[in-house]
């Protein structure tokens, strides 16, 4: 693997083809908020708030996720603009009160919306966990749509408990509540 | 004859083909697409045959069931060949009439004509106005062949534009032509089909697909299901040209499952195709080979997304997937994968056999050819319709679709499905064009095209496609799962007379915000109906949250139904079709309606006959303090 | 043990919640400790005799039952317990905590298991839901007999079990094995409420099924990637995707039962319930929704007394709403098994309604 250069938040670096610009600014010590995002899993590109701002070298700009978008030469990103801080904010507050982990950093107190129908911000880290790692294909996503939910394999309930290995992921407390 | 085994065979086949058919000196074209079929038009065709029989005349009359001829509101259609007579709404009862008519000649039936607004019956099928002002290209075939017939697609030209490839042109050759012809995708995008193609052909692995994308999911829109229907081959010789060009060994073509007949057409077409030499190994007796597989798709909106599509194929959910390099390059198992639509893929052996500038002849200077829509909702004359790219809106609705009917006032028209947006009035002399379109905030779309009238509250709509939408997003990114759900409480809130001051505000950021944030092209285009509806119709948005009024007569919560006591007949219409019992005869014979028990379901408006009009809509808030009619709405008389 | 727990007359007690059975007296006594402290009523057997015995006139909700115990042991218990008194839910407890002897106890009707040392979060949990569970059983067993005896449920709790050995990738089995291995689990159940003769032929239905399911998935040569084709054809097949299929499928296909769950739920055309054999559809198009379809649904709705997506319990008539069929010509539009209807009035849906019914009586008498 070749490397390129790019920049992140005015500073060079350079960093492996194939990585995402994600990891390269974490490599660097940039931090970018995530909430879908766990080094063991692969990269989903759900939750929409690793989105930073970018400039291809032939100078168009555009907003991306950064946990799925690669690396590439002459890349300028920009890891939290105004566009991107808005974005952000309105993810906390469309996810009030269920996941309120940068809350306090992107300055949101309460939600403008209806929220707090549900306890799960479907990360969708606990199925992924589930699935890649674990392998054991306990959990999915039921549903399409705003009635998507997670839910168990009927009668996983028993094994779910005795392994518990995802209940960590889950900020909210969803899985461990119902197994 | 079976396999053909070079390019030259097709046409000694064709010739065969065509002196057998016109051992016939008659033919009637009926109508069997779904429209029509709803209409009993199988039955039609039964009897004319039965009749045809009876009268001996089965040498020289042949009766020949066609795919959809587009005219859907005045099904079934016959059409007579070769004189072109047209009879609309023909039924059983007509038949021994309409086979007089071809012995002698003329004497043709006035009433099964259609009439123009003097009255005056138009017979020939080419001035009838709904046709009169369309171009078809793509849909000519329909009414000429029979879809399950190869044959009938060989007797009209079919696979001509193929063994013109496979015979004189390479590859390259192809691809240029349809660049030269800047083809543009008919599925919504309107990306240049010939740069798509190119993409896939340069891209590394092997083997590369060539996918026909006919998930058809936006509501009320059939172009794709109807050119699958009625021309299937048509459809195939476009996919097999496309894989000749890009050097695709293998195509899927991925159908709704609620397409039954198309499927079946489309299946018939690749076995008939394979056993005719023109599919499978050895194309034509050329080294080129190319097969086709049929994938039924379970029913999902977001299954359209190219990425969604693809995953379906491999077996898995119909999710889409983030991708910052395109299906063109990797798609189906990672391998490069060509996707279009039905329309897109059908045109390509139009442009082969006639070449490119006979394309660019049609349209605009960026949007090339015709495009066809389904013309639909609240207009005299719904149907599929194939027009020049770069007619008005205008020339469209009321040239051909003959206008708003029941003499209502226009509003808007929608284009582009749940991704598209509403027109104004003020904007009809828009050209349809791809750029056009989008300028104003809708999108060409696949072509649903549907009219809405002084009846249609523009609220509701936004409600209904973000109802649509909230339930068709696959859920997977926050954005468009979690902005679409809060569009949807604002805009239930509002249409049922619950709306905020500063709700609009929140439905513009929001629409913002999903515009940026979202992860695939439907969570992008997801608040389009919101935003456009806002932009042109913002003082009925205003009306419905500050007076908790609904102009248009549609948002249930804000409006009730009363009987106008002076016009009221006393016929009993309501009363017969209400299902709750809502209707209250009184002593002296007028009727009144019982405002607890009613559930709003419009029977008696639609029951009270229209000469009385007298069931009327008015707004709620009338009724909770005198039965008076306050405030009428709508009235029918 | 404190002796005024034991139940002297089930008359002048107030019902049982929890029977323990346990040679174990400090185990015992600490269960029965955090439970009471959760208000629940505790009696304690100390071994296998005198618990089916309290069981059978006690009639407890939930039975904690340990599996190691001097003389009858608790496979034995749990066995007969099924007979005596069928409603009251089991709940193993095991020493060795291994899922070996607990999916062996699941497969002859445990409803879960604890493990030694004492959890009392875990305890709590298991009883609460078993507790849950008992209720439904015992509304069935007091209401209508032939309802809760649907060859379905019968068999889908043995059927759960395979499809648990399957996903716990024990040993894959040929398909006469797997099939003798499902009789014999639904010979269980029948023979637990006494309906062995109807069973048998619930059993063949059920054989007959499977090999169907079979067949289809011959037609695309067992290829995992043809699942999404696979599930339409056995919804076009059964009306609906039934549970013991699924499982089926996930073996044969070796798809983790998950995948299969993710599509049925994801798509439309799925359904995980029996569907009507009359399907009602309303065209919610937008063509169809200008010109009022939500009005005709609120009426047909009304009609029937069915909500979109609801079949009826005789399993009649289905309702649906569908984005667009294609026939907007006749918007608003109502289709009604294979007929298409424009917007019907009340008194033409009643007849097609009543004409329906009609038909299906003189199939049923044929």
């Amino acid at each position: 693997m070749e490397n390129v250069k790019l920049e992140i938040d005015g500073r060079t670096i350079e960093a492996a083809e194939g990585t995402t610009v994600l990891k390269a600014a974490r490599s660097i010590g940039i931090k970018i908020p995530t909430l879908c995002d766990d080094e063991r899993l692969e990269s989903y590109g759900g939750c929409r708030m690793c989105t930073v701002e970018i400039e291809t070298k032939w100078g168009r700009k555009r907003l991306v996720t950064s946990c799925v978008y690669p690396v590439e030469e002459g890349l300028k990103v920009q890891t939290s603009t105004e566009k991107v801080v808005r974005i952000r904010k309105m993810i906390i507050e469309l996810l009030w009160p269920a996941w309120q982990l940068y809350a306090k950093e992107y300055g949101v107190t309460s939600s403008r919306f209806k929220t707090g129908m549900t306890d799960c911000s479907l990360c969708g880290l606990c199925l992924r966990y589930c699935s890649e790692v674990k392998k054991a294909n306990r959990i999915y996503f039921q549903g399409r749509g705003i009635e998507r939910k997670p839910a168990l394999v009927e009668g996983s309930e028993l094994s779910c408990r005795a392994c518990g290995e995802c209940f960590s992921l889950c900020g909210s407390g969803w899985i461990a509540s119902r197994c | 004859m079976s396999r053909l085994e070079k390019p030259a065979d097709l046409e000694k086949l064709r010739d065969q083909i065509v002196a057998q058919r016109n051992s016939k000196s008659k033919w009637l074209a009926v109508c069997a697409g779904t429209g029509c079929r709803a209409y009993g038009a199988e039955t039609l065709a039964d009897s004319l045959e039965e009749e045809i029989e009876k009268r001996g005349m089965g040498e020289t009359v042949g009766v020949r069931r066609t795919g959809c001829h587009g005219f859907c509101e005045r099904g079934p259609l016959v059409v007579v060949e070769p004189s072109g007579l047209c009879y609309l709404g023909a039924q059983p009862k007509n038949v021994p009439a309409i086979i007089d008519t071809l012995s002698s000649g003329d004497g043709a039936i006035d009433k099964l004509f259609f009439q123009d607004e003097s009255g005056k019956p138009i017979s020939h099928v080419d001035e009838i106005p709904f046709y009169k002002h369309q171009k078809r290209v793509v849909l000519e075939n329909n009414v000429r062949i029979d879809a399950s017939s190869i044959l009938d697609y060989i007797a009209v030209g079919g696979y001509s534009a193929l063994a013109k490839a496979l015979s004189g042109m390479t590859p390259e050759d192809v691809l240029n032509e349809v660049k030269k012809a800047k083809l543009r995708g008919r599925g919504g995008g309107g990306f240049l089909a010939g740069r798509k193609w190119e993409t896939t052909r340069n891209a590394h692995g092997d083997p590369k697909y060539v996918i026909v994308n006919a998930d058809e999911g936006d509501p009320g829109a059939y172009m794709d299901r109807s050119i699958l229907e009625g021309n299937p081959h048509g459809v195939l010789e476009g996919l097999i040209l496309g894989a000749y060009a890009i050097g695709a060994s293998e195509g899927f073509i991925y159908v709704r499952q609620e397409y039954p007949l198309a499927r079946n057409h489309a299946q018939k077409a690749l076995e008939e195709a394979r056993e005719y030499g023109l599919l499978g190994k050895n194309i034509l007796g050329t080294a080129f080979s190319f097969d086709v597989k049929i994938h039924r798709g379970a029913g999902a909106f977001v299954s359209g997304e190219s990425s969604a599509l693809m995953s379906a194929i491999e077996g898995h959910v119909g999710e889409p997937r983030p991708k910052y390099i395109h299906t063109s390059e990797k798609g189906i198992w990672g391998k490069p994968s060509c996707l279009n639509n039905v329309e897109t893929w059908a045109n390509v052996p139009h442009i082969i056999n006639k070449g490119a500038d006979w394309f660019c002849s049609m349209g605009t200077e960026g949007s090339k050819g015709t495009k066809i829509f389904s013309l639909v909702g609240k207009v005299t004359n719904t149907g599929l319709v194939e027009v020049p790219m770069g007619i008005t809106l205008r020339d469209i609705i009321f040239k051909i679709g003959g206008g708003v009917p029941k003499g209502k006032k226009f509003k808007a028209v929608q284009t582009g499905g749940p991704s598209g947006g509403v027109i104004p009035e003020s904007l009809l002399d828009l050209p349809v064009d791809f750029d056009e379109l989008t300028k104003v905030g809708s999108m060409m779309g696949s072509g649903g095209m549907i009219v809405m009238d002084e009846n249609t509250c523009m609220v509701d709509t936004a409600r209904y496609y973000t109802n649509f939408l909230a339930h068709e997003s696959c859920g997977k990114c926050v954005p468009c799962r979690e902005g679409v759900r809060q569009m949807l409480i604002i805009l239930n809130r509002i249409t049922s007379g619950e709306g905020k001051e500063g709700d609009l505000e929140l439905l513009e950021e929001l629409s913002e915000f999903m515009e940026a944030a979202s992860l695939c092209a439907l969570g992008q285009s997801a608040p389009f109906p919101v935003k456009s509806t806002l932009k042109y119709f913002r003082e009925e948005y205003v009306e419905h949250i500050k007076d908790k009024r609904c102009q248009a007569g549609v948002c249930s919560a804000l409006i009730a139904y009363d009987i106008d006591q002076e016009k009221c007949e006393a016929c009993g219409a309501c009363l017969r079709n209400c299902p709750v019992n809502a209707v209250n005869k009184s002593e002296d014979k007028v009727f009144t309606i019982i405002q607890e028990k009613c559930i709003k379901c419009g029977a008696c408006f639609t029951a009270c006959p229209e000469k009385f009009g007298a069931v009327i809509k008015v707004p709620a808030y009338t009724m909770q303090k005198q039965p008076a009619t306050a405030a009428l709405i709508d009235n029918k008389a | 043990m404190d002796a005024s727990k034991q139940v002297t007359s089930e008359h002048t007690m107030p019902p049982l919640d929890v029977l323990i059975i346990d040679d174990e007296e400090t185990f015992a006594e600490a269960c029965s400790q955090t439970l009471e402290s959760k208000g629940y009523r505790v009696v304690v057997a100390k071994n296998g005799q005198q618990g089916l015995q309290m069981a059978g006139t006690a009639h407890p909700s939930v039975v904690l039952l340990d599996l190691k115990m001097p003389g009858m042991d608790g496979m034995e218990v749990l066995g007969r317990l099924g007979k005596i008194e069928p409603t009251a839910v089991p709940i193993v407890v095991t020493g060795h905590g291994t899922v070996d002897s607990a999916v062996e106890s699941m497969k002859i009707g445990a409803f879960d298991f604890i493990t030694k040392p004492f959890e009392p979060e875990k305890l709590l949990e298991s009883v609460r839901r078993a507790k849950g569970l008992s209720v439904i059983r015992k509304e069935s067993a007091a209401g209508d007999q032939p309802h809760s005896s649907n060859k379905y449920d019968l068999l889908l709790q043995g059927l759960d079990v395979l499809g648990e050995a399957y996903s716990m990738g024990l040993e894959k089995r040929q398909l006469l094995d797997e099939l003798t291995y499902l009789e014999n689990e639904a010979k269980y159940h029948a023979g637990s409420l006494g309906q062995i003769k109807k069973k048998e032929r619930a059993i063949l239905d059920i054989r007959n099924e499977l090999l169907e399911a079979d067949a289809i998935m011959r037609k695309y040569e067992f290829q995992k990637n043809a699942l999404i084709q696979v599930l339409l054809d056995v919804q076009e097949r059964f009306r609906w995707l039934p549970r013991h299929i699924l499982n089926w499928i996930s073996g044969r296909l070796n798809i983790p039962l998950r995948e299969i769950y993710v599509i049925a739920n994801f798509y439309e055309a799925f359904s995980l319930e029996p569907r009507g054999r009359h399907i009602v559809q309303v065209c919610t198009g937008t063509a169809c929704h200008v010109r009022g379809a939500s009005e005709t649904l609120t009426r047909i709705s009304t009609m029937l007394g069915l909500q979109p997506g609801q079949t009826d319990s005789k399993q009649e008539f289905t309702l649906e709403t569908v984005h667009c069929i294609g026939c907007c010509a006749l918007a608003p539009v109502v289709q009604i098994d294979s007929q298409y209807h424009r917007d019907p009035p009340r008194s033409k849906l009643e007849k097609i309604f009543k004409s329906l019914k009609k038909e299906e009586a003189e199939e049923c008498l044929a």
